[in-house]
């Protein structure tokens, strides 16, 4: 289990939809940090992943470490969170 | 996933092409099992704004279409997983498709897994993709706020995106290839309302992406075939047309037409008994959201004639 997750999202992004419901449709709670509603939050997403996109999903592992993973990605997010 | 099971009816994509074709189905007590690899509702629910599918006369947000498409195709037992199709052939009487899940067989199949925006091919475009270069204005325009942007394109998405950005970026260098823009009326008109941000460029083809510091600086272009321009920008998104969706397609004997685009006839079946195909990823679709729910419905009434001449044929 991850000690937890942050999710930047953006009013109007499906892919940040897609990964909401998919980490509520297994039982994970989340953070989640609007860029739209919190502007100067998105530096933060940006530093986190390199990139100029959301939805930015941030793992915390119980030893601390963090996997972070860009977009609706399964492949990644799934091993992430187990 | 039960490798044993087989399922009445699989769609290959879940956009509004697949969600209404469940509605039709599952509405009729046949087993539907949609698979998408990305976003419930497709290009649809990365689109800001729909104005012209019928029933919303003010117009809706793609993303709302797309979950109430979902929610009504959900409400009479479509189930929907997430999952990629690598490939698919027919054995006797079912179709095994290979997927992210495992083997999935079904009596029927639906493709409809669309079309993704084309890409320019140009330097920097890959170099810099998600770091100043972008195809989705809905995911990605907010980390433009107060900054510039050059949008590609002169169809509906690059109008209607365009127009989209407004509500960050400070001015918007619209990059058009021809003398005219493709756009329908209706966009090239909110285009013009919003021309105190957008600058439209026409006859300007789109050369070079140039970065500085891992981040987009400009965008270098040819105005009229001869006059070599460059524009100073932050981020640059592309929509420049529709590539279709059917590489997992190789190999299944499912005919393509000479830009991939799946041929059917008038039913909507392939060549290959018992595997339809309608929506964006269609030869002849036209690209519409409300002709892809269209599809959607008569896909799934041949789909239903289909099953039933299965199940008289092997009693």
């Amino acid at each position: 289990m991850p000690k937890n997750i942050t999710i930047f999202t953006t009013n109007t992004c499906a892919y940040c939809v897609m990964v909401k419901k998919w980490l509520g449709a297994k039982g994970y709670n989340f953070e989640e940090v609007n860029i739209d509603q919190q502007p100067e939050r998105q530096k933060d997403a940006y530093e986190l992943s390199g990139q100029l996109a959301v939805p930015v999903t941030v793992v915390t592992k119980e030893d601390d470490t963090r996997e972070v993973i860009v977009g609706y990605n399964l492949a990644r997010l799934a091993p992430a969170v187990s | 996933m039960n490798e044993n099971e087989v399922h009445d009816v699989v769609t290959i994509g879940a956009g509004p092409t697949a969600l209404t074709a469940a509605i039709y189905t599952t509405r009729e007590d046949i087993e539907t099992l949609l698979l998408d690899k990305g976003a419930i509702g497709g290009l649809a629910a990365i689109t800001d704004w729909v104005d012209n599918y019928p029933g919303f006369p003010e117009g809706i947000a793609g993303l709302e279409l797309a979950d109430r498409l979902q929610k009504q195709a959900e409400r009479f037992g479509a189930k929907i997983d997430f999952a990629e199709v690598s490939s698919l052939a027919k054995k006797g009487n079912v179709i095994e498709l290979d997927t992210t899940d495992g083997k999935i067989v079904a009596k029927a199949v639906l493709i409809a897994t669309g079309s993704d925006y084309k890409r320019l091919g140009i330097p920097g475009e890959d170099e810099y993709y998600a770091r100043g270069v972008h195809f989705c204005a809905t995911c990605d325009g907010a980390f433009y706020r107060d900054r510039k942007l050059v949008v590609v394109g002169g169809g509906n998405s690059a109008a209607q995106e365009a127009v989209f950005l407004t509500r960050y970026a400070t001015h918007i260098d619209m990059l058009v290839r021809g003398p005219k823009m493709r756009a329908s009326d209706v966009l090239q008109k909110e285009v013009t309302k919003h021309s105190d941000k957008i600058t439209v460029h026409y006859n300007t083809s789109t050369d070079k992406i140039l970065g500085k510091d891992s981040k987009v600086v400009a965008v270098e272009g040819t105005e009229n075939a001869k006059k070599k321009v460059t524009f100073e920008t932050d981020g640059v998104f592309i929509f420049i047309g529709l590539k279709p969706n059917t590489t997992f397609l190789a190999g299944s004997g499912v005919e393509l037409d000479e830009i991939g685009l799946v041929k059917t006839d008038e039913e909507l079946h392939t060549n290959v008994a018992g595997i339809f195909c309608a929506g964006d990823v269609r030869s002849g679709a036209t690209m519409q959201i409300a002709s892809a729910a269209g599809e959607g419905a008569t896909a799934a009434l041949n789909i239903r004639k289909y099953l039933e001449e299965l199940e008289r044929n092997n009693p």
